[in-house]
């Protein structure tokens, strides 16, 4: 049985010189997919592929099964979208448009309560009966993943569903996101926040000039990418002696020494920090933080869009 | 291919109409509309002229139902239809309505559907207020049972420049453009409509007189008011005189209803044709 949901095989999609494409990865039943790639590297044009909006100039794409275009109501059946900037009728209210899309999925008893559900999940309950030409753009987003997640989708496609939002709405989002995953549901989303993408997704792909540069997890393309896992050593005291002896630990790569503390590159897989906080701490410095490197995708990110998954 | 289901078409139609209603411009002709129909006759009735024969006073709301529909209802009809289509990717609210399990023949019909049903009632309308507005001002009105019959008519022969709107508003995807060709088409067929007919008055030769039947704005404009002449007494038959004018053939009532049929069924299946091939755009700008 094939447990993908999510299927492009070879997908291409031409407009007139530019070329997006040959895309090619699955994404199976229970993942949060992060579909990574700066501006105009071809991320939304897969997303309206996936869903039957766009015709593949050649290759395949496949949503549970289904092509997408010629069996569009199915492929579509049990499917949530919410794009990036949403475009709704600034006439209608949330409520109108919930229930719009109630009816586009045959919801037919039980709507108002659906609507409540979804508005209450996003946190904008309260503008439920608010024209939303009267909302604000994060109001507008979270509506927006509202009617996506109307009639309890088994798939969400999200891109970019945290834009706009501000830091509650963002962490809102996220748990609800959270919640959707342990409760089996598959996510494909798309987005520029690293740190999101890190935090929430199982598995990525990173899209640029419309060729895709990688598929995996994220640690795998922090590895691949940056060929080493960082270490944040924050400490008082550290003279140039103990610097050095961080340099001699196994498998340390690279020393940085920052105003207030020291930037550890290490091989990736080998844990030093018990080595290096022993060290540290036996050469009578005052040892006040040792963690794992922050916003690591982020750097691999930058570092793969600049030169390239292979190069890197 | 799966059969569209009247659910999804339904939703589709309803949110047209709100959809539409919701535009100014669309409200701006229904006070247009309002006005067509209830100043002239008030101004006829107090101006103390004597142009109107008594015997014709019981017949004046077929001026008010059928004199708007020539040329008036018909730009009514462009301005709903040629937005229907392209204001949804102008706006980029497509993309959203049609991400959902809906075909888009469901969405297609949905949007044609609710838009000729706002039309329907615009003429509803248009009608209604010309048979109260020449009671108050004219007295008693006769022939009213044909009412019903001649709006049925109307709503029909709109059919035709609707469908050409829609056409077009799906072909261009853009609203204004759309709307600015189904316009030409009315005054270059109406031009050209009187140029044929002045050609065919000076030569005789039947060659102009058979291109003007077939020109849209014939078609459209001469059913509801060959439907109503043949029902009204010949009392009223100086009031046709003045809506059909003086010169140009007509087409039969019967090749008139089949060439609207083939305009309606031409047009809107080249936009569903298209509707169906084309990849749905993210937002025209």
């Amino acid at each position: 049985m094939n447990a993908s949901v999510i299927e492009f095989a070879g997908a291409v999609k031409l407009y007139g010189e530019k070329r997006i494409g040959p895309v090619e990865f699955s994404v199976r039943r229970g993942e949060i997919f992060g579909f990574l790639g700066p501006n105009g590297s071809g991320k939304t044009t897969c997303i309206r592929m996936l869903l039957g909006l766009v015709r593949p100039s050649a290759g395949k794409v496949k949503l549970g099964g289904l092509d997408p275009i010629r069996n569009h109501t199915e492929a579509l059946t049990g499917v949530g979208y919410s794009p990036e900037l949403p475009n709704i009728q600034t006439f209608m209210t949330p409520k109108e448009v919930l229930a719009l899309a109630a009816s586009e999925i045959g919801l037919k008893s039980e709507v108002r309560a659906e609507t409540a559900r979804v508005l209450e999940e996003v946190g904008i309950i309260e503008y439920g009966d608010t024209k939303v030409g009267k909302l604000s753009k994060g109001m507008v987003q979270r509506l927006s993943v509202a009617q996506a997640l109307i009639g309890s989708p088994k798939t969400l496609v999200l891109d970019e569903p945290m834009i706009g939002l501000d830091p509650a709405g963002t962490a809102h989002l996220r748990e609800a996101f959270r919640e959707y995953a342990r409760n089996g549901g598959t996510i494909l989303m798309s987005s520029h926040m690293m740190t999101e993408v890190e935090d929430l997704c199982s598995s990525i792909a990173l899209i640029h000039g419309g060729k895709l540069l990688f598929r995996g997890t994220a640690k795998e393309m922090v590895s691949q990418v940056l060929g080493a896992d960082e270490i944040r050593v924050e400490a008082n005291g550290l003279s140039p002696a103990i610097v050095d002896a961080v340099r001699r630990v196994e498998g340390v790569l690279e020393v940085t020494e920052g105003a207030d503390g020291l930037d550890v590159k290490v091989r990736h897989g080998i844990e030093a920090r018990p080595t290096i906080a022993r060290l540290i701490t036996g050469a009578g410095a005052e040892l006040l933080t040792i963690r794992e490197g922050e916003r690591m995708l982020e750097k691999a990110y930058i570092e793969a869009l600049r030169n390239g998954i292979a190069k890197a | 291919m799966a059969l569209p289901r009247p659910s999804r078409v339904y939703a589709f139609a309803a949110y047209e109409v709100r959809r539409a209603l919701a535009r100014k411009k669309v409200l701006a002709m229904v006070g247009f509309i309002a006005l067509l129909d209830t100043v002239p006759y008030y101004i006829l009735a107090t101006s103390g002229t004597k142009i109107i024969p008594l015997q014709v006073y019981p017949y004046l709301w077929v001026a008010g139902v059928l004199a708007p529909f020539a040329l008036f209802m018909q730009f009514v009809a462009i301005l709903i239809a040629a937005g229907a289509m392209s204001e949804e990717y102008e706006s980029g609210t497509a993309e959203l309505l049609l991400a959902k399990p809906v075909s888009r023949t469901e969405f297609f019909l949905g949007k044609f559907l609710g838009g000729f049903a706002l039309l329907a009632l615009l003429i509803l309308l248009n009608a209604l207020l010309s048979v109260a507005a020449a009671t108050l001002t004219y007295g008693a009105q006769a022939g009213l049972d044909t009412l019903p019959g001649v709006v049925l008519v109307e709503v029909y022969s709109s059919a035709l420049f609707f469908s050409v709107a829609f056409m077009l508003g799906e072909l261009v995807r853009r609203s204004s453009l759309a709307y600015i060709l189904s316009s030409a088409l009315i005054v270059a067929s109406q031009i050209i409509g009187t140029y044929l007919s002045i050609a065919y008055e000076l030569t005789g030769n039947t060659f102009y007189e058979t291109i003007h039947i077939y020109l849209p704005t014939t078609l459209a404009g001469s059913l509801p008011p060959q439907y109503e002449q043949s029902l009204l007494p010949s009392a009223a038959s100086r009031l046709f005189q003045l809506i059909l004018g003086p010169a140009g053939g007509t087409p039969s009532e019967a090749s008139a209803a089949i060439l609207v049929g083939v305009y309606l069924v031409v047009a809107s299946s080249v936009a569903l044709a298209y509707f169906n091939w084309a990849d749905v755009a993210r937002r025209v700008n």
